[in-house]
């Protein structure tokens, strides 16, 4: 992408620091060019978001200049940026539920002063341009978040944008829909339309980007454009993270007695037809039990069944020979849950250290809360689980999503436990992270806790557990152990046969 | 034959006049309930309008004309400090709401013994008189301006950019915002709408219906009309039909109530129009209609 003089958006200098003092980006230069995928690859908190939303107008950088055309500009707000063609498609989009995807898009047209015959006029252009199929009458919230993001940049687009700003654009798509994207992506590309991709996902920088800058701690650390040397998973991995991350496998040592006993179990959904059909396997301590397979094929009334949340229609649980009943019975027990969704382990409002708190009690008797008791929580979780929060009050929906991660895992682990069940627990989590979770549960293993680790994340099932139950329709498909399980005969029993 | 039909002339026309009140305030909340702010203080705008229209009429020396406009202004700056607490202290618009209506009872009690005298009412005076609408019949001008209202309120909210706008407010403030909406502005100028609405209701209630001020004379009707918001699924069309079934009820329990001449039976009688709209208003709510999905909550800012 070299061809071009001049290009279209050029960052130079930018520093941001925060009214807390944090020093989000230090002397950051970044440039984008016409039909140009420039790709911003980071960490959660490497500061990529944040430069995107000074050069989109919605926070103001503390030095540095931005020139868009080659001429210098000062944004007031967003739509200073949108009127001069740079639109920016958030994670979760921010369209309005309530209100057909025509409607949105007149909302948003008319915001730029375009009478309705005239939004119409564009949007059909654009629509048209790139191929897209869009139903205008369909209400949004009955839209896939694949064609949710297609309504976004067709917005943006009828509204006259050049330069489009992709936050984590695949992080609600299937793979589907993110293949999708790329080929729309493509296209905008062909139109001469400019794309930042704001990702820490390595493939899919390697997949769609021509150019990538590489942010850490705030800095530049590397760019490197397609075809050059180093435009390849393994290298990009380590400018992100700064070392490879190095694989933690479980240690083999003698495994201790019986943890849980899962027997005969029959298990009904949300709907009443029966999800979970006959399973017996148990957990010894020491050991990770690794359970793969699809998603939707019993796991998730599994689990419920498992930590007490719901009634098994024949069979039992128990968690060190003690029937598990509802939930409260698991936590005395010794039991911790690691929830597949943050969203509901976690009360946004709350503080960090509330939250901790809660999970830290679950099995206890206290009675008071005592404040010096939440702040040494927190510390805790800052110490030990390298926890990055304002204070111990700042409320959890403030926090990054792997964050919000540290906070769930870490309270479980600082509560100690003898047998844990965990759901995707490095879901959403950047590489060093979920490398970090990796190792507690590891390290837990080795301690003596039995460990029931339910992933859709396949290596991360490979890599950890010493046995590995794949689920296929309510059943478990098959056992195999360490060494036996690769990838293709997993891949055979998710299948059913 | 000819007396049940002039008996049904005289319900008709007593539930035209009894619907206006509700009515109006329904349409100026279902407004203000799209842009996502609940007012709970209706009842306690319409008891201050009404209270402020008769001193401007009595001690005033206002005409009929002006004292509604009395009655409208004060709804409107309660309903701009309503939506203002609302909007932009981000204060709790039910306490907002509840506090208006505790202020409303106690001070145009306090306010009626001061000037006249007495806790109860005001001197009554000559209501102001009707328009002819067929044969001789006469109903008060508010009456077609109450539908007039909801019909234009129904054709701004669906028919108009400014309404789709509006109503983006209601439903999802934050992307709303994120697309170009002032969306503090909105809300703002919707709750003042509300509370101008309710302020007319309030006014009609006095000087047109009734011609005295009564101490709490609204008698439940600021509640009834936020049942009918929700009742017409947050639409001003159905919200005139439902005000004019309350209406209908409220004009069958009075003739009803002088008919029988039977002192025990009027509280239950009164009662039913309230009874009467509330089952309808749970059996039509069962249909699923939806509510603004922001409704009642503070939209705040990064």
């Amino acid at each position: 992408m070299a061809a071009e003089p001049r290009p279209l958006v050029e960052m130079r200098g930018i520093v941001k620091v925060y009214p807390d003092g944090v020093k989000a980006l230090d002397g950051v230069d970044f440039d984008v060019y016409r039909g140009e995928v420039h790709a911003l690859l980071g960490e959660n908190g490497a500061g990529k978001t944040t430069l995107m939303r000074i050069l989109y107008g919605e926070i103001r950088a503390t030095s540095g200049v931005i020139l868009v055309d080659g001429r210098r500009v000062s944004w007031r707000g967003p739509w200073d940026a949108i009127r001069s063609g740079i639109a920016m498609v958030y994670q979760n989009f921010r369209l309005v539920e309530g209100l057909t995807v025509e409607e949105n898009l007149l909302v948003y047209l008319s915001s730029l002063g375009l009478p309705r015959a005239e939004a119409r006029r564009r949007v059909e252009r654009v629509v048209e341009d790139l191929g897209l199929s869009v139903d205008m009458d369909a209400p949004v919230e009955k839209l896939p978040p694949g064609a949710r993001q297609r309504v976004e940049i067709v917005k943006a687009l009828s509204g006259g944008a050049r330069l489009l700003i992709l936050d984590e654009p695949t992080s609600n798509l299937t793979p589907l829909e993110a293949r999708g994207l790329f080929k729309l992506i493509g296209k905008l590309r062909e139109k001469g339309v400019a794309v930042v991709y704001i990702t820490h996902k390595l493939r899919e920088v390697v997949e769609v980007a021509d150019r990538v800058t590489v942010l850490r701690r705030g800095k530049v650390v590397a760019r490197v454009s397609r075809g050059s040397e180093g435009f390849n998973e393994e290298r990009l991995a380590a400018l992100m993270v700064g070392e490879v991350p190095r694989p933690s496998s479980p240690a083999s040592r003698p495994l201790g007695g019986e943890v849980l006993a899962v027997k005969d179990l029959y298990v009904a959904g949300d709907d009443g037809s029966v999800r979970v059909k006959g399973v017996t396997f148990t957990v010894r301590g020491g050991e990770v039990l690794g359970i793969a397979g699809v998603a939707g094929n019993g796991q998730e009334e599994l689990v419920e069944a498992i930590i007490g949340l719901r009634a098994p229609l024949r069979g039992y649980v128990e968690v060190l020979g003690r029937r598990v009943r509802s939930p409260r019975d698991f936590y005395e027990a010794g039991g911790a849950f690691i929830p597949g969704d943050r969203a509901k382990a976690l009360s946004p409002e709350l503080s960090v250290a509330e939250n901790a708190a809660f999970i830290y009690y679950t099995a206890s008797r206290a009675l008071l809360l005592r404040p010096s008791r939440l702040a040494s929580l927190f510390d805790k979780l800052v110490r030990s689980f390298g926890l990055k929060a304002g204070g111990p009050s700042t409320p959890v929906s403030s926090l990054s999503g792997g964050n919000q991660q540290k906070v769930l895992v870490g309270a479980e682990f600082m509560r100690g436990f003898k047998l844990l069940v965990a759901v995707n627990p490095t879901q959403g989590l950047d590489v060093a992270t979920a490398a970090f979770v990796r190792r507690l549960i590891v390290e837990a293993a080795s301690r003596g806790s039995a460990v029931l680790l339910i992933s859709s994340d396949l290596d991360e099932v490979l890599e950890l557990s010493h046995r590995v139950a794949v689920m296929s329709s309510g059943r478990i498909a098959g056992v195999l152990a360490r060494g036996e399980a690769t990838p293709e005969r997993l891949g055979v029993l998710m299948g059913g046969s | 034959m000819p007396e049940i039909l002039s008996d049904l002339t005289t319900v008709a026309v007593l539930a035209s006049a009894t619907m206006v009140p509700i009515t109006l305030a329904s349409v100026g909340e279902i407004v203000s309930e799209r842009a996502g702010v609940v007012n709970i203080g209706l009842e306690g705008i319409m008891l201050l309008s009404a209270w402020a229209s008769v001193v401007a009429f009595l001690i005033g020396g206002a005409g009929y004309l002006e004292a509604y406009m009395v009655g409208g202004l004060l709804g409107l700056l309660l309903g701009l400090l309503h939506g203002a607490i609302s909007v932009y202290l981000k204060g709790d618009q039910i306490v907002t709401g509840i506090g208006l209506n505790i202020f409303a009872a106690g001070f145009t009690v306090l306010g009626t013994y001061a000037l006249w005298g007495t806790f109860s009412n005001s001197p009554s005076f000559q209501p102001m008189p009707g328009i002819a609408v067929v044969a001789g019949v006469k109903v008060s001008p508010l009456v077609p301006l109450s539908i007039a209202a909801g019909v234009a309120a129904w054709l701004f909210l669906y028919r108009t950019v400014t309404g789709l706008r509006l109503r983006a407010c209601g439903e999802d403030p934050r992307s709303a915002e994120a697309m170009g909406v002032n969306v503090g502005l909105y809300q703002l100028a919707a709750a003042g709408f509300a509370g101008l609405m309710a302020g007319i209701a309030g006014a009609y209630l006095s000087v047109d219906y009734q011609g005295v001020f009564a101490k709490n004379m609204t008698a439940g009707r600021g509640f009834i009309a936020l049942a009918n918001v929700a009742f017409s699924g947050w639409n001003p069309l159905v919200a005139v039909a439902g005000g004019y079934l309350f209406g209908l009820f409220q004009a069958a329990a009075i003739s009803l109530n002088i008919a029988l001449q039977e002192e025990a039976a009027a509280s239950l009688i009164n009662a039913t129009p309230y009874l009467a709209t509330l089952v309808v208003v749970v059996l039509v709510a069962r249909r699923g209609f939806r509510a603004p999905r922001w409704l009642g909550r503070p939209f705040v800012k990064e």
